[in-house]
């Protein structure tokens, strides 16, 4: 057991250096860098560079060194905790990701819960009634967040909050409570901003976990046990939920990881048409205007969030069900 | 497995329509009855035209003409119809040449108009802000982005069935250097994958070459789940007695693989396959929405939203929002279609 | 800098420029601003070679650097060793020497003649020795004092900054609300007496996308918004204003074109297209087989000014009405005519015409950028569509912003797509009408680069009424007003006349010039000018804006 879990442990470690380079490397692909895109924002605002002046600055950020050099110079900070100063917002790293990091994490596991609070009914529903009408429209529902594009949706349901429900406009605060220190009406006007990203998260990712619990609790109902149950006369209800649900449920502790990471990173593009102050719309600015370290630190961040979401989600379906064999045993 | 498939009510609904768009894909021009990109300001943000269908008591299709001008004072496009004006319609009419399937030379069109040019009086979808007649665009579009769903999931295919077969048939070492590319690959947000990768094609390649690379960016994504599908089924098929046999009868590798192992997953993979395809769709449009997938003038449903993406699109011309319709009803038909080949396949089964 | 400054003086022979400035004119923290404020930025930043490697066109005339003394506490002079009549214009304009710390203050800007002395000193390693200075950057986090001292003087990211502006930042830009409160020593008073400006506080939110902001601006979310608020919007704004209750009012720019395509004159790449390029008849037939009504139909509401490049009529260098149009209107038959002539009247089956050289159509590369105010995009489709009944096949392509300046760089470009804005005042800032200033030359760089170092770098411009127009436009270097204005002239009527660039549509509101105002605010102008070098919302007197009752 402990030479599994410090080999996972080796092995996570592994990865997240590969997502290191790889993260440093596809921000470093698109031609040009940070001060080719700061040089079209001055011209844009009529101002001037000298080629000299561009030559010190490059100097300055220290994007006149290889590539490689560059890397190993931000990994060496990122070792001590320090991620650099974001290059466009002239702040540490750190400082620039601040609060919108938790406001992602509330967004994300919002979206996560009711994801969940859809899904599984639905699954449940759909593989006790496999091919009934009410096994279609369920299913239908459930599909629907798939289908209809992600960016639309958000577009659409803002445009109807502001014709029809004089809802606030995108974003996660009102103008006034901005600024002010967290407070109980602060997090009541979060409340209130929640609902549309989240249920336009949420409808995303059903879908698929529909497919799984679906798929899971097909097994399970086929399985001597629950003919048996059933013979035994235990009411449907019982029958079902008592034992095949439970173990249908513990596939779907492996989704957990994959699962945070994929609604933080599905949600860049709500949380651009909303306007939400979270690390999405960040981090496509950044990797626009090529601003390597905020970029970098915010791919490395969601990277070690998925190794860990996986590694965690691993170790719970290690602890639920000990018949599953131990992969690197093997 | 037919019979189990037919169960599936909703996958027989879906696969009908996934080849009915593919009818579409192969006939856009013949269907489009104005060529693409042919623009007029004068007809600029009309909306959907009425078709009427019966005239002096018997079925004879026509619409209005019409008049437009800008409103000095809402600055809005608004069309008056002339109904003195009226123009039949025919089936199988004369329009711009094209070449069917790009090969046979010709200029006949699903619909057309009779004693006009058809680009300058049917509008049936309504235009968009350059005048350009949405239902054509459409059809091109409907073509353009099932295309690349198709060629990017037949690369996905061809990556994913070569890397989890030989991760599942070989195992050990190889299977854990994939196993850990595909968890590096997937641990990496797509978005910034997307942005990085979209960035870096040289920027003098041609519209061809862009449209060819996206989808091999799209797809370069897309294979690490059909490898662990395959993957999984060549660990469970390992273990089988028949694979066994032949490898005691001494048959080569490939031919186990090709002879007995390939076919009794085949209808997973295709499945899978199924599955994967709406996510393409969706990739294209996402790529399209973030200004890195195909750009106009080539025309995709990804093109098409993008350019509905704004709040005047859903204040003063929603029907700009028509081409969200097909792209739900493929996506939609496509996962049911999937599922159904699934429970087909494997009833109960991962 | 003409606000800061009580009166000026530019002598005779035009070599110096004196300011006065006001007898007690303070800082926002209270602190006298004088003389030594701009000796400070003259001799401890401008010629400080780590912060300024080398000096500002704008602070030199004919490639020799001027020099600033003090005369007193109050007044200053500039002086130069040629005339520079054009000197006071770029003190008042939007360039490096006039914009102030409100333009040259942030990001990675050195220039705007002054910085509060007594507050950045502590910064400086001349005033507290070069260890002291890194040490403080170090600590704040910064890899020197020259990247530090950058951030001390970036207004809109340090509070602590003492200001002259009507406002100072109170909460920085860098967060998702930069707010700004009023600054208690502003110079100016009401006729009544009163301390301006009015307003006690601005607030600026951060919308993380074009499209929220519009929305919150439809839905009176804003008191005042002008930027980012796009022209296909206006009717949305005019459908909601009286139920939300706000004002929608039109700026129309002063430059000639919001949609210019330019012709590389300096194009290295498949010689054919050099060879066409640099036929003024192509151009001119390219320019007559643009559809300008069609344009500004769609894409200005009908709103813009079809014609060529040259700027606005009632400014001193408009070269007149009648260079508005010519070789600006859509005329096929003489389009066509002079295609056929110049040699180009091959033409493939699809009726496009065929290159010289055999190697199958002439293609012509149309280069956009991603995101601009308006969109090049579509406009550059349309022109390539109208472009079908000259035989010519433009092939438009979209890059990214910087990718689009890469190019321009590199010299990649056959024709790009940019607005002509901020070249109408001419001298002050030509690039986007001449290829004079290498950061912006998209009528070719190494043109620019050739006029910049004299002759000794970049390429000189094979086409002898370039030559002769950059000539003029180095001519007017010392010369007195009058004479400028002439020789800008001079310059326009060949700008037009060639055809270098190809104008589509101008004059209008599309950048920055919409405008949607509360009802709530007072003193709001109903028109505002709208140019590079008289920003909004600064013509209209924001410090006078109030709130209604």
């Amino acid at each position: 057991m402990l030479a599994y879990l410090s080999r996972r442990v080796v092995l996570a470690l592994l990865t997240v250096g590969a997502i290191s380079v790889l993260s440093f490397v596809i921000i470093r692909l698109p031609p040009g860098d940070y001060i080719s895109s700061y040089i079209a924002s001055v011209s844009m605002s009529g101002g001037f560079v000298s080629e000299q002046e561009v030559q010190v600055l490059r100097r300055e950020y220290g994007l006149d060194k290889p590539v490689y050099v560059q890397y190993l110079r931000w990994m060496g900070m990122v070792v001590q905790g320090r991620f650099g100063v974001s290059l466009e917002y002239r702040r540490p790293v750190s400082e620039v990701i601040g609060d919108r990091l938790w406001l992602t994490m509330v967004v994300a596991i919002a979206a996560v819960v009711l994801t969940w609070a859809l899904a599984l009914p639905i699954g449940i529903y759909s593989a006790v009634r496999q091919y009934s009408l009410g096994d279609y429209i369920a299913t239908f529902v459930g599909f629907i967040g798939l289908a209809v594009p992600s960016f639309m949706l958000a577009l659409v349901l803002m445009y109807l909050g502001f014709k029809y429900f004089n809802a606030n406009i995108g974003g996660l605060f009102s103008g006034e409570f901005d600024l002010a220190p967290w407070s109980l009406a602060k997090v009541w006007d979060l409340a209130k901003h929640l609902p549309l990203p989240t249920l336009i998260l949420a409808l995303a990712g059903t879908a698929q976990l529909i497919r799984i619990m679906r798929a899971n609790l097909l097994d399970e109902l086929s399985k001597p046990y629950v003919v048996t149950a059933r013979a035994r006369g235990l009411s449907e209800r019982r029958v079902i939920l008592k034992y095949p649900v439970r173990v249908a449920l513990n596939p779907f502790a492996s989704t957990i990881g994959y699962l945070l990471p994929y609604v933080v990173s599905g949600s860049i593009i709500v949380s651009l048409v909303l306007g939400l102050p979270t690390v999405g719309p960040l981090l496509l600015r950044a990797l626009v205007a090529q601003d390597m370290f905020l970029a970098g630190t915010i791919v490395l961040l969601l990277g070690v969030l998925t190794v860990v979401g996986t590694f965690l989600s691993d170790l719970m379906l290690l602890w639920i069900d000990p018949r599953i064999r131990l992969e690197g045993t093997r | 497995m037919r019979w189990r498939f037919r169960r599936h009510k909703l996958a027989i609904v879906g696969s009908i329509v996934v080849i009915f768009f593919y009818t579409v894909v192969l006939f856009a021009d013949f269907l489009a009855y104005a060529p693409p990109t042919e623009s007029e300001a004068q007809r600029s943000l009309l909306a959907p035209q009425g078709i009427h269908w019966v005239d002096h008591g018997r079925i004879d299709p026509y619409v209005y003409g019409f008049t437009g001008r800008r409103d000095p004072l809402t600055l809005k496009r608004v069309y008056t119809l002339d109904p003195t004006k009226k123009i039949s319609l025919r089936i199988f009419a004369h329009g711009f040449p094209y070449r069917l399937f790009g090969l046979i030379p010709t200029d006949r069109h699903l619909i057309g108009v009779v004693g006009a040019r058809t680009e300058d009086t049917l509008f049936v979808l309504g235009t968009d802000e350059q005048g350009r007649d949405l239902w054509s665009r459409l059809m091109y579009a409907t073509r353009t982005s099932l295309i690349i769903g198709l060629a990017g999931v037949t690369i996905a295919l061809f990556l994913g069935v070569l890397l989890g077969g030989i991760s599942g048939f070989y195992g050990g070492g190889v299977d854990t250097a994939i196993q850990r590319v595909i968890e590096i690959l997937r641990s990496i947000p797509t978005i910034p994958l997307w942005l990085g990768l979209a960035a870096a094609l040289p920027n003098d390649w041609t519209i061809g070459q862009v449209y060819f690379a996206i989808t091999l960016i799209i797809s370069l994504i897309g294979w690490t789940e059909l490898a662990r599908v395959v993957r999984g089924r060549f660990l469970s098929l390992r273990e089988e007695e028949f694979v066994m046999a032949a490898e005691l009868a001494g048959s080569s590798q490939v031919r186990i693989i090709l002879s007995h192992m390939v076919p009794s997953f085949l209808s997973h993979i295709i499945a899978a396959t199924t599955l994967a395809l709406p996510a393409m769709i969706v990739s294209e449009t996402s790529l399209s929405f973030l200004g890195l997938g195909l750009r106009p003038p080539a025309v995709s449903w990804g093109v098409l939203l993008q350019q509905a993406q704004n709040v005047q699109a859903l204040a003063i011309s929603p029907w700009l929002l028509i081409p969200a319709i097909p792209v739900i009803t493929v996506i939609l038909a496509f996962n049911f279609t999937g599922d159904g080949l699934r429970d087909a396949a494997d009833p109960y089964g991962h | 800098m003409p606000s800061i400054a009580q009166s000026w003086l530019l002598s005779e022979d035009g070599k110096s420029a004196t300011i006065y400035l006001r007898k007690g004119h303070k800082w926002s923290d209270g602190a006298p601003f004088t003389a030594d404020d701009f000796v400070f930025w003259y001799e401890d930043i401008y010629l400080n070679t780590d912060i300024q490697p080398v000096p500002n066109p704008d602070f030199m005339v004919n490639g020799k650097s001027g020099v600033l003394r003090k005369i007193n506490d109050t007044t200053v002079r500039f002086e130069f060793p040629e005339p520079n009549y054009l000197f006071l214009d770029i003190l008042a304009g939007s360039t490096a020497m006039g914009g102030g710390m409100a333009q040259q203050g942030y990001e990675d800007r050195t220039m705007g003649a002054y910085r509060p002395a007594h507050y950045i000193k502590q910064f400086h390693p001349k005033y507290v020795g070069k260890d002291e200075a890194d040490r403080k950057a170090k600590a704040a986090g910064f890899p020197s004092w020259v990247a530090y001292i950058k951030n001390r003087w970036d207004w809109r990211l340090n509070p602590d900054l003492p200001m002259l502006t009507p406002w100072k930042t109170a909460t920085p830009i860098n967060t998702p609300t930069w707010v700004l409160e009023r600054n208690p020593y502003f110079y100016e008073v009401d006729t009544a007496g009163n301390q301006l400006p009015y307003l006690d506080r601005i607030v600026m939110t951060l919308a993380e996308n074009l499209e929220v902001l519009n929305l919150r601006a439809i839905a009176g979310e804003y008191d005042l918004q002008e930027r980012h608020t796009a022209m296909p919007k206006i009717p949305v704004f005019l459908e909601n204003r009286d139920k939300v209750g706000y004002n929608l009012a039109l700026d129309p720019a002063l430059n000639g074109c919001d949609a210019v395509l330019q012709t590389n004159q300096a194009y290295d790449g498949d010689p054919e297209i050099v060879a066409w390029l640099h036929t003024a008849d192509f151009r001119r037939a390219l320019s007559m087989g643009i559809d300008r009504d069609q344009l500004n139909e769609t894409f200005w509401l009908g709103l813009g000014t079809p014609g060529s490049v040259a700027p606005n009529e009632s400014l001193p260098y408009s070269p007149g009405p009648e260079w508005r149009n010519k070789w600006a209107t859509l005329d096929l038959a003489q389009a066509n005519g002079l295609l056929d002539k110049v040699g180009l009247s091959k033409k493939d089956a699809d009726g496009y015409r065929l290159r010289t050289d055999g190697k199958g159509r002439l293609r012509l590369e149309i280069a956009t950028a991603a995101g601009s105010f308006i969109n090049h995009t579509q406009i550059s489709e349309m022109v390539k569509e109208q472009w079908k009944k000259i035989g010519i096949q433009g092939d438009v392509k979209e890059f990214e912003r910087s990718l689009h300046f890469t190019r321009m760089r590199s010299n990649e470009q056959q024709i790009a797509v940019w607005a002509n804005d901020g070249s109408e005042v001419l001298y002050l800032f030509p690039r986007h009408a001449l290829p004079v200033d290498p950061v912006e030359a998209f009528l070719g760089k190494p043109i620019a680069d050739w006029y910049a170092s004299k002759g000794t770098a970049g390429k000189a411009p094979k086409d002898p009424e370039l030559l002769r127009a950059l000539d003029l436009f180095r001519s007017a270097n010392g010369k007195k007003t009058e004479e400028r204005y002439k020789i800008a002239q001079e310059i326009w009527k060949i700008l037009v006349d060639q055809v270098y660039s190809i104008g589509t549509v101008g004059q209008s509101p599309a950048v920055m010039g919409v405008r949607v105002m509360s009802r709530k605010l007072g003193n709001m102008a109903s028109r505002q000018i709208n140019a590079q070098h008289c920003r909004t919302p600064g013509s209209s007197q924001p410090s006078t804006y109030y709130f209604k009752g």
